[in-house]
């Protein structure tokens, strides 16, 4: 039995550093300019096509090394995901900078319903899917049972660990990283430093597109197959993982993906997967009750 | 403007209103066509889309429909009862004499209600919950089989030829995927077999992971999953993945498109997988020229293709043999006599269930393929 | 833009920007649109690509082009300074509404006669749509408490007719104020605890319980049916029913009446019944604005911290909100259950807690004509786009952000008639 339970342990880790990966563009954009932005779903979703296009393509071309493969639709999926991000953001979000809060919230929703029929009518309403790239896993037994770790995982976690390590190396410590924290901390100060917010702004959506891109490729490679639906579940769920977390935190985008991820498989494995969401909703609605906040984000402080 | 001009100016309009009624009256008699044209099922309602088509071609090019020509109507749904019964509505009021659809049994149940008001014959090819039919409606029919009847093909199977001792049923939560793996459970107890694990998982989602750890602990032998080739593929190739490679793994009639090996990852991974589908109408005799015309015109008639063929087909049957439009005369003439199909000979129960529904078990191959197994007991 | 003397226009700059346009619509359009998988493998379509690239050149010239005209100039300057808050007018201000009122009324009342069961169910789509923005509007748009699951009172309202005619042989108009009560209740519960939370964290939490309702409902087989859904019963007239048979062993409406049986009438009916019921909101709405407690609600939107200084308590102001928001939900759930005769839960998804979010904010946030305009337009959208087909969803996403652009405030902006100090009074 403690195989089996070390097995739920290590899915729900593989799955929850997908959702703390989408999880990451949901809380930077919140923590920039305090908007939910739930087109980020869909953004995935476009990598997903991205990433099993260019898998194609590579393909085609008769390449056929792992590394190549896996370097060539990295770098595509990234590139194009993140000029998606700019498009987006300068299309619906720019023009509703100045207005209320819940504009750009309902031009996102308009987003997200435009890039699903998009894909849709421009790739056909089927489920895609790419080959296995990586097969093979390695078989560790432990008392009476065996965890059974898939290449694919092991490759997942390093990613997302890697990615993260990137990020937090980029907000922390370079010129582009200071100015999104001015941006976040107080946007017209920052402007008045001569920062150019908008900018600013701009280099958000493009790495929380990249990051979703990144997942994009992860999740597709994991899973082999998506849709143009694929944005919604998962959007929400990494949404989800972002508040738990603490929304504007980084750090806090990781660990809320994780403990959402554990404490689904743990309990559809223990349990009931029947009610694996209605738990983690309500674990979602406690925290929040007894620590507004979220795990790691900071408390709000209203301004007088 | 001379008196004379205007006159005549007058009698052709007349003459050219007149004719332009008759030609009108004469053209059409309207069939609606309704399913998931947008939104997650769109693939089925393609299908929908293209068998009719084919099918009210070949009909008009025979003669027509009491001397009228069938003109298709699009109505999408996108599987959410809200916009069946807006659609329903509005085909209603388009004045459609009969109806092909819908796919989804929870589209199909509310705006069946609809039809049967206005006296309106409808068809599903697709819908195979039970409560479709079991609700008294007088014009409501089925070219598929039923999830009650395909779902005591699986238990049997599972239980006669797969000898199955530890079964895992899952299902997704959804009308028709609950109700078949419903139905294979009911068959499972009747047989002996108590299935060690009963479970739904969420539409929409990919990582099954934790299930299959579930049915890992769970030692079983056959998983059987009521649902569509969306989630069926990921999970099969977890299943595979995290070594169970020796549980058997059998499906239903939801998993009947190549899709199937793309979601998988492969045919390494759909190989020896197992389902239950009504007996493939594109090995049958009838089919066997439409079969050859869609692959002529460069598309596989795959899935419910046929179905919606052979439901127009049907309707076109009944009205002529009815020699009526009314959906009431049609149904009664339907209830009473058979129609040759691009699915062989049809014939309808009062309820509106299919006869005789001849449901066997495929297997898929290691290229991908399915084909019908020859031990069916 | 500098200096508005410069009238002339700067074609060069327009091509300039027209082929950036191009270079970023050949990346974002040219691997989706131009490479359509199929299994692993892939189809080029270039054409589809050439053609999107050089709309979107040829559309951004135009735009370029035209912004450099004095007329663009203006519209670009109304972007940059959209002016906020409330409007205030004169407090003799005689508002048109006073016309557009007995307008709409004339014109509800005539409807019926000049429509067929289709139109009709539009309309009746587009009414419950009002009910849920008119109570929607009370938390999002006055109190300013931003819900996100707004849907799971929808289904109690829809749920509370199914379950309560399965299981209690309860008819539409016990049900009814029955249903209003329940879902106020569960406003209530679900508003203590969660009240202390700020914006955006009440907006997930509300989310999160609009997700559990409907993922219980899918799941409780054994009371809801799951997936299978429930049969809703039909209003009834006086104990007579609508439906061809009665069911319940009484007298169908066409009998006692001695007409010819019309499937239409019923719809004719919940028609009527639910365009007084929306009446009743819209005046009740419409005092409870200028009650102490609507002025509660809206001082809390614009200043919490204020308000409490002041002594509201903030509790029961953000709680009578909540409650009442829901229980006109509950209302309009159990017109849409009896209006379809089926409730299942795929009627009430996230989206469609989006849906009525983008009724209210597009009508302006806190007015009432405007939220009834935009939920007719987000309901009768859809439905006349029905010709496009497989764009319909697409362009009614276009339409959603467009119209967000081109009005981010809504249709209707809230205004307010001012008071003039009486005489005599210190002002």
């Amino acid at each position: 039995m403690d195989g089996i339970f070390l097995q739920q342990l290590v899915n729900g880790l593989t799955l929850g550093s997908v959702y703390g990966l989408i999880a990451i563009g949901y809380t930077m954009v919140y923590g920039i300019i305090g908007m939910i932005n739930f087109a980020h779903g869909e953004v995935y979703m476009i990598s997903a096509y991205l990433a099993a296009i260019s898998l194609a393509l590579l393909a085609y071309f008769g390449i056929e090394s792992f590394p190549l493969l896996m370097l060539g639709t990295l770098i595509f999926t990234i590139i194009v995901t993140a000029v998606y991000g700019w498009v987006i953001e300068r299309v619906a979000y720019k023009p509703l900078r100045n207005s209320t809060r819940l504009a750009p919230l309902i031009s996102a929703i308009g987003i997200s319903l435009i890039l699903q029929n998009y894909a849709q009518i421009a790739q056909g309403a089927k489920q895609q899917g790419v080959p296995t790239l990586l097969t093979g896993a390695w078989r560790v037994d432990i008392g009476t049972g065996f965890v059974q770790l898939t290449y694919t995982k092991v490759f997942i976690l390093v990613a997302a660990f890697a990615g993260m390590a990137l990020l937090t190396y980029i907000i922390k410590y370079t010129k582009l990283g200071r100015m999104c924290r001015a941006t976040q901390q107080d946007r017209k100060m920052a402007s008045i430093l001569g920062i150019n917010t908008d900018r600013v702004i701009s280099y958000v959506f493009i790495i929380g597109a990249a990051m979703a891109a990144l997942a994009g490729v992860l999740i597709t490679m994991n899973y082999g197959t998506f849709d143009f639906y694929a944005g919604f579940i998962i959007g929400i769920k990494a949404f989800t993982a972002a508040v738990l977390g603490g929304i504007g935190s980084l750090p806090g985008a990781m660990l809320g993906g994780i403990i959402l991820g554990i404490s689904e498989s743990l309990f559809s494995g223990l349990v009931n997967s029947d009610y694996k969401d209605v738990f983690s909703f309500s674990l979602l609605v406690l925290v929040l009750v007894f620590r507004p906040q979220g795990l790691l984000g900071r408390p709000l402080v209203s301004k007088v | 403007m001379s008196q004379t001009f205007y006159k005549k100016g007058f009698l052709a309009l007349a003459v050219a209103t007149a004719l332009g009624v008759s030609a009108f009256a004469q053209a059409d008699i309207k069939i609606g066509v309704a399913g998931p044209m947008t939104g997650a099922n769109a693939a089925f309602g393609e299908q929908y889309m293209k068998g009719a088509q084919a099918a009210a071609d070949a009909v008009n090019a025979a003669g027509g429909v009491n001397g009228e020509k069938i003109v298709l109507v699009k109505g999408d749904d996108a599987c959410e009862p809200k916009q069946a019964v807006t659609v329903a509505k509005d085909l209603t009021n388009q004045k459609v004499a009969g109806v092909v659809g819908h796919f989804c049994s929870s589209s199909t149940i509310p705006a069946s209600e609809i039809y049967d008001e206005a006296g309106i014959i409808a068809i599903t090819p697709g819908s195979t919950n039970p409560a479709v039919t079991e609700r008294g409606l007088s014009a409501m029919f089925r070219m598929c089989g039923r999830d009650d009847q395909q779902g005591i093909v699986a238990g049997d199977y599972i239980v006669d030829v797969l000898k199955g001792k530890k079964v895992v049923v899952l299902h997704d939560k959804d009308t028709y995927g609950q109700g078949l793996a419903d139905a294979t459970k009911a068959q499972l107890v009747k047989r002996g077999v108590t299935p060690v694990l009963y479970e739904g998982l969420t539409r929409g989602e990919k990582d099954f992971s934790t299930i299959v750890t579930k049915i890992r602990g769970a030692g079983a032998d056959v998983v059987y999953f009521g649902g569509l080739h969306p989630e069926a593929g990921p999970l099969v190739r977890q299943l595979r993945e995290q070594g169970l490679k020796d549980v058997t793994f059998m499906s239903d009639d939801g998993i009947v498109t190549d899709e199937l090996v793309t979601t998988a990852g492969g045919p390494q991974f759909t190989k020896g997988v197992l389902m239950t589908f009504g007996a493939d109408p594109r090995l049958l005799p009838d089919s066997k020229a439409v079969v050859e015309a869609f692959r002529k015109a460069g598309t596989e008639p795959e899935g419910y293709t046929l179905y919606a063929y052979a439901s127009v087909q049907t309707l076109a049957a009944a009205f002529n043999g009815a020699k009526s439009n009314k959906g009431e005369e049609a149904a009664a003439w339907l209830k009473k006599n058979p129609v040759k199909t691009v699915m062989g000979e049809k014939t309808w129960d009062s309820k509106g269930d299919l006869k005789v529904s001849d449901y066997v078990v495929y297997e898929w191959d290691a290229n991908g393929k399915y084909h019908q197994l020859e031990k069916q007991k | 833009m500098s200096s508005t003397t410069k009238k002339t226009i700067d074609l060069k700059k327009s091509l300039v920007d027209a082929i950036l346009a191009g270079l970023i619509a050949l990346i974002v359009f040219g691997p989706i649109v131009g490479v359509v998988l199929d299994g692993y493998g892939f189809n080029l379509e270039t054409t589809r690509v050439a053609w999107i690239i050089a709309i979107v050149m040829a559309g951004r010239f135009a735009l370029s082009t035209f912004l450099q005209t004095p007329k663009g100039l203006r519209i670009l300057e109304g972007f940059e300074s959209t002016g906020s808050g409330v409007h205030v007018l004169a407090p003799d201000y005689k508002s048109r509404l006073r016309w557009i009122i007995p307008l709409m009324i004339v014109l509800a009342v005539v409807f019926p006669f000049f429509s067929n069961s289709y139109l009709l169910g539009v309309v009746i789509l587009g009414l419950i749509y009002v009910l849920l923005g008119l109570g929607l509007n009370i938390v999002v748009g006055l109190a300013g408490l931003l819900d996100l699951g707004y849907v799971a009172f929808y289904a109690i309202g829809a749920y509370g007719l199914a379950l309560g005619y399965q299981y209690l042989g309860l008819g539409f108009w016990t049900v009814l104020p029955l249903a209003a009560i329940t879902a106020g209740l569960a406003g209530c519960i679900l508003g203590f605890p969660v009240l202390r939370l700020h914006g955006d964290y009440l907006a997930i939490v509300t989310l999160g319980f609009g997700e559990i309702i409907r993922l219980i409902l899918n799941n409780w087989l054994s009371l809801t049916g799951g997936p299978n859904g429930m049969a809703a019963p039909l209003p009834t007239f006086f104990g007579l029913e609508f439906g061809k048979r009665a069911k319940d062993g009484g007298v169908p409406f066409h009998e006692f009446f001695g007409i010819a049986y019309n499937p239409d009438v019923k719809y004719y009916f919940i028609y009527a019944v639910l365009f007084l019921v929306v009446l009743a909101v819209l005046y009740i709405k419409h005092r409870l604005v200028k009650m102490p407690v609507g002025r509660a609600w809206e001082a809390l939107r614009e200043d919490e911290i204020a308000c409490r200084s002041m002594g509201l308590n903030h509790v029961l102001v953000k709680l009578s909100a909540f409650t009442i928001g829901a229980s006109t939900a509950g209302l309009a759930g159990v017109f849409f259950a009896t209006y379809q005769g089926f409730v299942n839960p795929t009627s009430f998804t996230f989206f469609e807690s989006a849906l009525i979010l983008a009724i209210v904010v597009l009508g302006g946030m806190g007015s009432t004509i405007g939220v009834v305009i935009a939920a007719f337009v987000l309901t009768v959208a859809p439905e006349l786009l029905r010709g496009f087909a497989e764009y319909r969803v697409l362009l009614f996403g276009i339409l959603m952000v467009l119209m967000m652009i081109w009005r981010p405030r809504g249709l209707i902006r809230i205004s307010r008639t001012g008071v003039t100090p009486r005489k005599g009074v210190a002002p």
